[in-house]
């Protein structure tokens, strides 16, 4: 059974010969349960301001699909250009099967799981087949194609959206209900981040990191880069494909041009950037700027459009390790990876 | 007998790197690897490691076929090989890339990223890094790099390394190091090594067997003192004249 | 038979116009080995640039078209090459996305001044009316933009091929530490084929300004056409990007003709997702230039 022995700052639980080490030092939880206590009194503060609420939501959509981006980029060792492409097919396989057939939240969870599933099963190959810059391209251009299919046929409604989706709850009162969707998102999030998390701090991140640096001496070490980049891109697919699903069932609404487009992929990817490269804490940093920018610069009235990537491409261009890199410095003892999209 | 390899060819466009090369290298000798620029040495250590394919013949590895194999197939059945230009993990702490081998030469489902970085620190204590445990691969020096290459070939467990050309771009004393860390290497691991290099004076010191290639060709093998003075070898190196 | 020439005619018309837009990007990405995402800020600066010249300064038509030029030149020199590209060639992660974030500036600057009720109409009409083929009508001033490509693209292949700038340009697109080393400076290679990739944009917004709907957001399918027509012919070798264009040409006449207008985009996309998957370095048969 289960053995649990504890050494100094690890618990270390014993199955048959299988072994999981766990570290419970302080330090390394204070932080980010401070900053998750943070973040989840931000709903009660702002309890009766829905439009709050449905940006805190946001920011938590937008981390979920550059923490699982994160991870992609080293697993796979190549920039992907088009993660909304997964967004879209969570969205528009909850989208459809709530408004056509009436599927609430619970029902379409496991579709949009398998659909997700499915399409980074077929679209895998690429990621051994395809060399870098070919990879950027491919990527970059899946979702334009979903784009026009959306366009095309009648039943996505392309250029409305679809909307009445189901909601994720129904409750008496709206205010509740629109706090309790906004902590599901958090705790979508956190869920995202833990994974993900303890993922790449596992020897997982190791060979995510070899893959990243060279896949020819990884191979030749005896890494099976196939399996491992395969993983790492359906694993970082489905979870991207389920930030699409929540996202549909969180607005009610899902219309490809929001998220297919162009200016959509170019947020997370600065999300990532101007987050913080080197941690996906970064990724939580530059989704909740992005987002609270976006808002607070509304008040400059129409300029706002102007300043909003102005701003933001100073920040990219000065800050080198991103929002987080001021906060602490890089230490040599983890992994900082660099992205080539050349190769 | 350790490798055996049996009229390996490959071809690159219209030229023949390796044509037609048989030899079998026997469990716990040093067997040195040398021919002119261009003779197709380093095709045929990358044929053997799996890099490349080859296009007829047959590899044999402690009785197991390994031809067209993955490399990391091959690698876990035990050869594990090393770059004439180093290739470290460039963002990587020297430990981290010598924990990569540790994790991925054998199959290691129950090792835990402590034991592997505390397994990994033994190699780099053995090739002399230890104190460089924690820079930054791209921070080393050549000779600190090949010799974390050595500590990362051996971090896989193998029976079989390839060296090539540790020599290459070090002074007389670096040189003199490598080689001993090589020996060192035989004697407390007990691994087979089939040694790419061109300096001779070494090739002569601590070879037990050597085979020349020339042109693709495998044109004479045999203890070092008679090939050196064989006259077709030294054709191959130095022309026909002075032969 | 009828319904045959005319999309053979419409193949020519619109496989010149591809060509015209993607002939700047493919120099840049042929030369530079990078992929200029912020492209479609060239046409943006072509049409409003112009606009901006005869509207809010009062030029007149030939001053504005000379005007024109020189603000696009101040704009990839001093805007887009030696701030940004030059600076983070190495970042490509940054760099593609600085660029990006260039034209989303430029798009956004150019519908806080100039939105689409603002009626941009640019003055460049040569031939007014239409010509009658069979059952559809051409506007005539196609037959310029026709002109114009083949015009635009011999001045190109024989600049590169003839001169001795054309020569370094090749030199640096084949393999820049060598050129570098054979005293070729290299930097400034660069510079000029930055410069010279923006004029087919400038070129061919004069062009098809009068019969085309002018908007901020046009910048965003010139670079999808751009970067389609470029993947197809082979990333920057300006033979296969010829082909590549008419090729693109044909489908997208044949599909509006034979089936669906709104099929346009997507069969290209999927054509060249194809071509992608199959044979990744495209039509082309080489990496050189031409």
């Amino acid at each position: 059974m289960v053995r649990v022995e504890h050494k100094r700052a690890l618990l270390v639980f014993r199955f048959g010969d299988k072994k999981f080490e766990w570290p419970i030092e302080p330090r390394y939880w204070r932080n980010p349960m401070i900053g998750i206590g943070l973040l989840a009194l931000l709903p009660l503060i702002f309890h009766s301001k829905a439009d709050f609420l449905s940006l805190f939501a946001t920011a938590n959509i937008y981390a979920c699909i550059a923490i699982p981006l994160g991870w992609q980029i080293t697993g796979i060792g190549r920039m992907n250009f088009g993660p909304q492409f997964f967004v879209g097919v969570g969205g528009y396989a909850a989208g459809l099967l709530s408004v056509h057939f009436g599927w609430g939240p619970w029902q379409t969870f496991p579709i949009a799981l398998v659909v997700g599933l499915l399409f980074g099963i077929i679209l895998s190959p690429l990621t051994t087949i395809a060399k870098g810059l070919y990879f950027s391209l491919i990527t970059l251009i899946l979702p334009l194609i979903f784009l026009e299919i959306t366009c095309y046929f009648r039943i996505f409604q392309g250029e409305t959206g679809l909307y009445g989706i189901a909601p994720l709850i129904m409750l008496e009162s709206i205010k509740t209900e629109y706090m309790v969707s906004g902590y599901f998102s958090l705790a979508m999030m956190i869920m995202y981040l833990f994974i993900v998390q303890k993922v790449l701090s596992s020897r997982v991140g190791l060979y995510a990191a070899a893959i990243n640096d060279d896949e020819e001496v990884a191979d030749s070490l005896g890494l099976n880069i196939k399996k491992w980049k395969i993983l790492a891109f359906v694993i970082t697919s489905v979870m991207i494909t389920m930030t699409g699903w929540f996202a549909a069932h969180y607005f009610g609404t899902f219309a490809g041009v929001t998220y297919l487009h162009l200016p959509f992929m170019l947020k997370i990817l600065l999300m990532v950037m101007v987050g913080g490269r080197g941690d996906i804490y970064g990724a939580i940093y530059g989704a909740y700027f992005v987002v609270i920018l976006e808002k607070v610069l509304t008040i400059t009235g129409s300029v706002n459009y102007i300043l909003f990537p102005l701003i933001l491409m100073i920040l990219l261009l000065t800050l080198r390790e991103g929002l987080y890199g001021i906060y602490r410095k890089h230490r040599y003892r983890e992994y900082y990876p660099t992205m080539r999209v050349r190769k | 007998m350790l490798l055996q390899a049996v009229e390996v060819s490959k071809i690159f466009g219209g030229l023949r790197a390796v044509d037609n090369v048989s030899f079998s290298i026997e469990t716990g000798e040093i067997v040195g690897l040398i021919g002119p620029n261009g003779a197709g040495k380093t095709t045929l250590m990358n044929l053997i490691s799996g890099n490349l394919k080859p296009e007829n013949g047959r590899i044999e590895f402690n009785g197991q076929d390994i031809t067209g194999c993955e490399p990391n197939k091959i690698c876990r059945s035990g050869v594990s090989r090393t770059y004439q230009i180093p290739r470290p993990f460039p963002d990587m702490t020297a430990l981290l890339n010598v924990a990569v081998g540790v994790f991925c030469g054998k199959h290691r489902p129950h090792m835990s990223l402590g034991d592997a970085m505390l397994d990994a620190s033994h190699f780099l204590e053995f090739v002399g890094l230890f104190g460089k445990r924690n820079t930054l691969a791209r921070d080393l020096s050549l000779f600190e790099l090949r010799a974390l290459e050595m500590a990362r070939a051996l971090a896989t467990t193998p029976k079989f390394i390839l060296i090539d050309e540790v020599m290459a771009g070090l002074n007389q004393y670096e040189g003199k190091r490598a080689v001993r860390l090589i020996r060192k290497m035989v004697e407390e691991f007990h691994v087979t090594i089939l040694w790419i290099e061109h300096v001779m004076k070494i090739i002569m010191e601590a070879t037990q067997r050597v085979i020349v290639l020339h042109h693709g060709e495998l044109i004479r093998s045999g203890i070092p003192a008679d090939v050196v003075n064989d006259p077709l070898v030294i054709e191959a190196y130095l022309g026909e004249k002075i032969a | 038979m009828q319904t045959l020439l005319v999309v053979l005619i419409y193949a020519v018309i619109l496989g010149s116009l591809y060509l015209l837009i993607s002939l700047g990007f493919s120099i840049v990405c042929g030369v530079l080995r990078i992929f200029n995402l912020g492209y479609g800020a060239t046409f943006l600066v072509a049409v409003y640039g112009m606009w901006m010249l005869m509207h809010t300064f009062g030029l007149g038509l030939a001053t504005s078209i000379a005007g024109v030029f020189i603000v696009q030149f101040i704009f990839t020199i001093g805007i887009i090459y030696f701030p940004i590209v030059r600076k983070y060639m190495e970042q490509e992660e940054l760099l593609l996305t600085a660029l990006l974030l260039v034209a989303l500036i430029v798009e956004e600057t150019v519908n806080h001044f100039y939105p689409v009720t603002a009626g941009v109409d640019l003055p460049t009409t040569i031939f007014p009316g239409t010509i009658k083929v069979g059952a559809t009508t051409i506007p005539a001033q196609m037959l310029i933009v026709v002109a114009a490509a083949i015009l635009t693209t011999a001045f190109f292949v024989l600049f590169l091929m003839k001169t001795r700038i054309g020569f370094k340009i090749r030199a640096v697109s084949q393999d820049n530490e060598a050129a570098r080393l054979l005293g070729v400076k290299v930097e400034r290679v660069y510079a000029l084929a930055m410069v010279l990739s923006a004029v087919p944009p400038t070129i061919c917004m004069l062009v098809i300004a009068p019969i085309w709907a002018i908007e901020p957001t046009l910048g965003h399918s010139m670079l999808q056409t751009a970067i389609l027509v470029t993947i197809l012919g082979g990333l920057g070798n300006l033979r296969g990007t010829l082909v590549a264009s008419f090729i693109v040409g044909l489908i997208s006449s044949a599909v509006a003709f034979y089936a669906n207008p709104r099929l346009v985009g997507l069969s290209i996309l999927v054509i060249v997702f194809c071509v992608l998957l199959l044979k990744p370095q495209g039509i082309a048969k080489s990496e050189s230039l031409w």
